[in-house]
């Protein structure tokens, strides 16, 4: 298992972290199969049909929505896996959503989580719409659930993704992880 | 799973012929799995769309994303947005998972939080 240790964070530091070694260590460390991360040798690529400035843009987020019954979703909560979701959910762009990241597994050592902007950029693309960069957005936007199952992806979630977008007449897509 | 996730559906969307973009901060994961186009900051997971509390970088964050909606002509093109982590030494991405950080005791006690989390979160399917 040595060998998993490898990737030395600080022997280059200004190169991007390689989530895929630092997590099949921790994970094998823990005792688990190495996860199996997929990878597509051809990837798709849909030409723009018109200027970014007439297109109606829908936006994708990995938040959850938050639950008051569901414990802390805070600013600093610890992972929370009882907020986590397992279906595609919308909401309005005109009244959206307290949307929270407590259910995924991101920097809580160095990031506080306590502005919502750093995940879910829609007050940003709001503003893009008004200085005419985006022509407009859907009326809502999208959640998507994160699985470690990758057909629960590609089978359920996304083409209820894909579905919601054409029949709100997207025509371009901003996702956004967290 | 989050860049893994959203790498899927962004492949599935484009597809579906719409044009997508990723706002991304693990590299390595979206780039593994492949889309079409890919604004990435090198910054800690959990600001993808820009520092918080800076309005300013989100703006150029966001702006950095939209423009390679027209400005990419082939998937899999990235380009890396202007965000740097605030006083940025890099111990961020020292200390991210970084299991040499971590005692036997304190690895146990991870794996039995993480089966745990994975109960609580198994009762909302």
């Amino acid at each position: 298992m040595a060998d998993l240790r490898t990737d030395l964070p600080e022997a280059f530091p200004t190169q991007p972290i390689r989530y895929l070694d630092r997590t099949r260590a921790w994970y094998s460390a823990l005792g688990y199969e190495p996860y199996r991360w997929p990878h597509h040798d051809d990837v798709p690529f849909a030409p723009m049909p018109k200027p970014l400035a007439q297109c109606r843009l829908g936006l994708v987020t990995t938040a959850a929505p938050f639950q008051a019954d569901k414990g802390d979703q805070g600013p600093g909560a610890a992972y929370n896996g009882s907020a986590k979701f397992f279906d595609v959910y919308t909401s309005p762009v005109s009244d959206p959503a307290d949307v929270r990241i407590s259910h995924i597994g991101y920097d809580r050592h160095h990031t506080k989580a306590d502005d919502p902007n750093t995940w879910f950029p829609l007050p940003r693309l709001i503003e893009a719409v008004e200085a005419g960069t985006v022509g407009s957005l859907t009326h809502r936007f999208y959640g998507a659930p994160t699985v470690r199952r990758v057909r629960s992806t590609t089978e359920e979630h996304a083409p209820a993704i894909v579905q919601a977008l054409r029949d709100d007449g997207a025509d371009v897509a901003l996702l956004v992880p967290t | 799973m989050c860049h893994q996730t959203v790498s899927l559906v962004a492949n599935a969307i484009e597809s579906a012929g719409i044009p997508t973009v990723v706002m991304g901060a693990a590299k390595d994961i979206v780039e593994h799995v492949g889309v079409a186009r890919f604004a990435f900051s090198d910054v800690p997971l959990g600001n993808s769309a820009g520092l918080p509390h800076d309005i300013g970088s989100q703006r150029d964050v966001l702006h950095c994303a939209l423009r390679l909606f027209e400005a990419a002509h082939a998937p899999r093109t990235t380009v890396q947005t202007p965000a740097r982590w605030q006083g940025d030494d890099h111990t961020w991405k020292r200390d991210f998972m970084n299991l040499e950080q971590l005692s036997e005791e304190a690895v146990a006690k991870a794996k039995a939080e993480f089966e745990r989390q994975k109960e609580l979160a198994n009762l909302n399917r």
